[in-house]
């Protein structure tokens, strides 16, 4: 701890903020990048950046850079600040890979140009949305509206590769998105990604119009099958920023929840994965085992996606003790029809060799993108929130961390299946540790312009929610962000030099969300046009003589 | 190839009964705290709108219509998310989830609740203010303040708090 507060302070920062979960740093432009490399080296990787327009404060955009340093138990927020009429800040992207994300989101968002960029290129505005347009400034408002600039879509050509696109629309791939795929024969070389294509400025709206009880509802909607966890995330934000304790009672229910949403989207991820690979038994299985999970859900949250539990200041629902036998009991079924499965899979010879040393993802790799999760853990980075910032009640309870160094999709396969009962056993000590009291905090004071961080372990790995506090009760910066969003940057390195055939898995393998339109189109390089069925036929054909 | 794992498969899934449910044929189980259609119950209403206060999607809103002195509270199912705060919200009870929950209509006019209340005239100026429910409620259940101020629209109650402070500083000072 000592150590990582003097490497700031050697290196120009300055700590604003000491909260037990966060610190707040700020750094002159200058020093930044070399601040940004130092703490990389001391072993912090890159959680996310945050870029916020706070021209009526004081007349400057900021950036936030969130690092997360696990041995010393802290998200370290750097901050700094560029003036409005010279709004340049150096990148980091150079020595983090993890931060290229995050400031093509800032520049798009709010124009704030990043020198040194690798690759200075929009990341989630539409294409046709004109230059010079900032959503997040603060002079832009939230039900603005925007004429569309029409632009011509253009395809990366390469000449050793045929162009295979995988998207926005296909069944395995869970959300609009979109790989293009550069094929060799049968041989990916190479992938690139582009996505963002329903964002749907919750931000904004979150700033503009929602106060700080009613964003809790839109930011469990982020996700269809982990939204509990993001509605946690932002509770436990805005409850770091006010300094506010959550009554021990809610902290347990909350955990409960929270490991009931994980084992029900670990079985959903199995189901998907057994139908990725041709595997439709399984998949039915799974999702047949999966139902149990979402009844007890419904019973304890009156709603199958656990959706409408929690506010800033604790829980909403008490939980019996008729629930709690109910609840045993389901897991208990539940435990032992996923061993049985389990066994039964990995007895079939055929799913294994499909996924055993399939999408190789490094190591060192894996720590420079700052993937999180079962994807880093399947790595061998022994990485997991909750253990590393404590929230809720995992304090309290006992639990192991699975790790496995195979660096492949089975590992990533293994990690999952040994969090689910891991989840079941965390479930248990849960409803026997618990204690009795109050379940809510109902009245708090919100300072203005108070920074907070909230992070939580979703079952596809670390989420991070960063809140700037407003008065009246309200926002004035929230950004949340979802795990796959550093995960997807990956994918493109396990896809390279893998089968075409294995790319479904693959993909699948890091659990991105589900979306299912099949649409695959093929682009001859050559023209550049997009071909159909009937000229898609001709064209595999010309490809074959 | 290994046929024993494809073989256990076999008996897994020939030893599960058919899963799937008879339902919309019969009826399907709910649990006790399920949260479904929002039913307001247009008696007890009091008209304070705080409901319409938090509903995250907006999905109740008020209208006053101050040239016929009616307060309109609206709930449109079409845009409700089922979070229940405005039960929670409710210092009357008028508002709670129901176990209901097919909303299938055919007409989007099904999806709508109104509530209709009168306003009550300021004593002073004669604009409509607030529901009489609501005066009435406050007048019972609020905190015990000057009960006449409850009475006066906001323009006249400042009016009349400057003047009654303005009395008062006087009859202190002599």
């Amino acid at each position: 701890m000592q150590d990582i507060k003097r490497v700031i302070e050697e290196n120009n920062g300055k700590i604003v903020v000491e909260h037990d979960y966060f610190l707040l740093v700020e750094v002159s432009r200058e020093h930044v990048r070399k601040l940004a490399r130092t703490l990389f080296e001391a072993g912090a990787y890159y959680s996310t950046g945050v870029g916020s327009d706070e021209r009526p404060r004081n007349g400057f955009f900021a950036m936030y850079h969130i690092l997360n340093h696990e041995e010393s138990k802290k998200y370290i927020v750097l901050k700094v600040e560029a003036p409005e009429h010279d709004l340049r800040i150096p990148s980091i992207t150079p020595e983090i890979e993890g931060a290229n994300w995050a400031e093509r989101e800032a520049h798009d968002v709010l124009g704030i140009v990043f020198e040194g960029h690798p690759e200075p290129e929009r990341l989630i505005l539409p294409d046709d949305w004109p230059e010079g347009v900032y959503p997040l400034r603060k002079d832009f408002k939230y039900n603005e509206k925007v004429k569309p600039v029409r632009k011509e879509e253009k395809f990366i050509e390469r000449e050793d590769a045929l162009v295979l696109p995988l998207g926005p629309f296909h069944p395995t791939l869970h959300e609009p998105e979109y790989f293009e795929i550069y094929v060799d024969g049968e041989t990916i070389a190479g992938a690139r990604y582009k996505g963002f294509f329903i964002h749907r400025g919750l931000e904004k709206l979150a700033e503009g119009r929602l106060t700080i009880h009613q964003i809790p509802f839109v930011a469990e909607r982020i996700c269809g099958i982990c939204g509990y966890t993001h509605m946690i995330c932002y509770c436990q934000a805005v409850e770091n920023a006010i300094e506010l304790e959550v009554p021990e009672r809610a902290e347990y229910i909350r955990t409960l929840l929270l490991e009931i949403e994980r084992i029900h989207s670990h079985i959903l991820w199995f189901g998907v994965v057994y139908h990725l690979l041709g595997f439709d038994t399984g998949f039915m299985h799974a999702w047949r085992i999966r139902e149990k999970v979402m009844d007890i859900a419904e019973m304890l949250t009156g709603n199958r996606k656990t959706y409408g539990m929690s506010l800033v200041g604790g829980v909403r629902r008490d939980i019996d003790e008729d629930k709690k036998e109910k609840t045993l009991k389901a897991l208990r079924e539940v435990s032992q029809e996923m061993k049985k499965l389990f066994n039964d899979v990995l007895a079939m010879k055929e799913i294994l060799n499909r996924i055993e040393d399939v999408g190789i993802l490094p190591k060192d790799r894996a720590r420079s993108i700052g993937v999180v999760g079962p994807v880093a853990r399947g790595s061998g980075i022994n990485t997991d929130v909750r253990k590393d910032h404590p929230y809720a009640a995992y304090k309290y309870l006992d639990f192991k961390v699975p790790v496995y160094n195979g660096c492949d999709v089975l590992s990533r396969y293994l990690v999952r299946a040994d969090e689910i009962f891991e989840s079941i056993y965390l479930i248990e000590q849960v409803l026997d540790q618990m204690p009795g009291g109050d379940i809510m905090v109902e009245r708090f004071e919100v300072p203005e312009f108070s920074v907070g961080v909230g992070a939580t372990e979703a079952p596809r790995g670390e989420d991070v929610h960063f809140v700037i506090t407003h008065r009246g009760s309200k926002v004035y910066r929230w950004r949340p962000r979802a795990p796959t969003y550093n995960n997807l940057p990956s994918v493109p390195v396990m896809l390279e030099g893998e089968h075409l055939a294995d790319a479904p898995a693959i993909i699948g393998s890091i659990d991105p969300c589900f979306s299912c339109t099949d649409h695959v189109t093929i682009v001859d390089d050559s023209t550049g046009k997009i071909l159909f069925r009937g000229p898609l036929e001709d064209a595999i054909r010309r490809l074959k003589r | 190839m290994s046929p024993m794992g494809r073989l256990r498969m076999l008996i897994d899934s020939l030893s599960h009964p058919r899963v799937t449910e008879k339902y919309p044929y019969e009826p399907i189980p709910i649990p006790e705290d399920f949260r479904g259609k929002p039913e307001i119950d247009p008696e007890k209403c009091i008209g304070c709108a705080a409901c319409a206060r938090v509903c995250p999607p907006n999905a109740i809103t008020f209208r006053d219509d101050h040239e016929q002195g009616y307060r309109v509270l609206q709930v449109f199912l079409g845009r409700c998310i089922f979070c229940g705060r405005c039960q929670d919200s409710c210092p009357v009870g008028a508002i709670k989830l129901t176990k209901e929950f097919e909303l299938v209509s055919l007409s989007k006019d099904d999806l709508y609740q109104v509530v209709k209340l009168e306003l009550a005239k300021c004593v002073r100026c004669g604009k409509y203010t607030v529901p009489y429910r609501y005066i009435k409620y406050l007048m019972e259940k609020g905190p015990k303040i000057l009960k006449y101020e409850l009475l006066l629209c906001p323009e006249c109650k400042s009016e009349v708090m400057t003047l009654i402070k303005y009395h008062y500083a006087q009859e202190v000072h002599e």
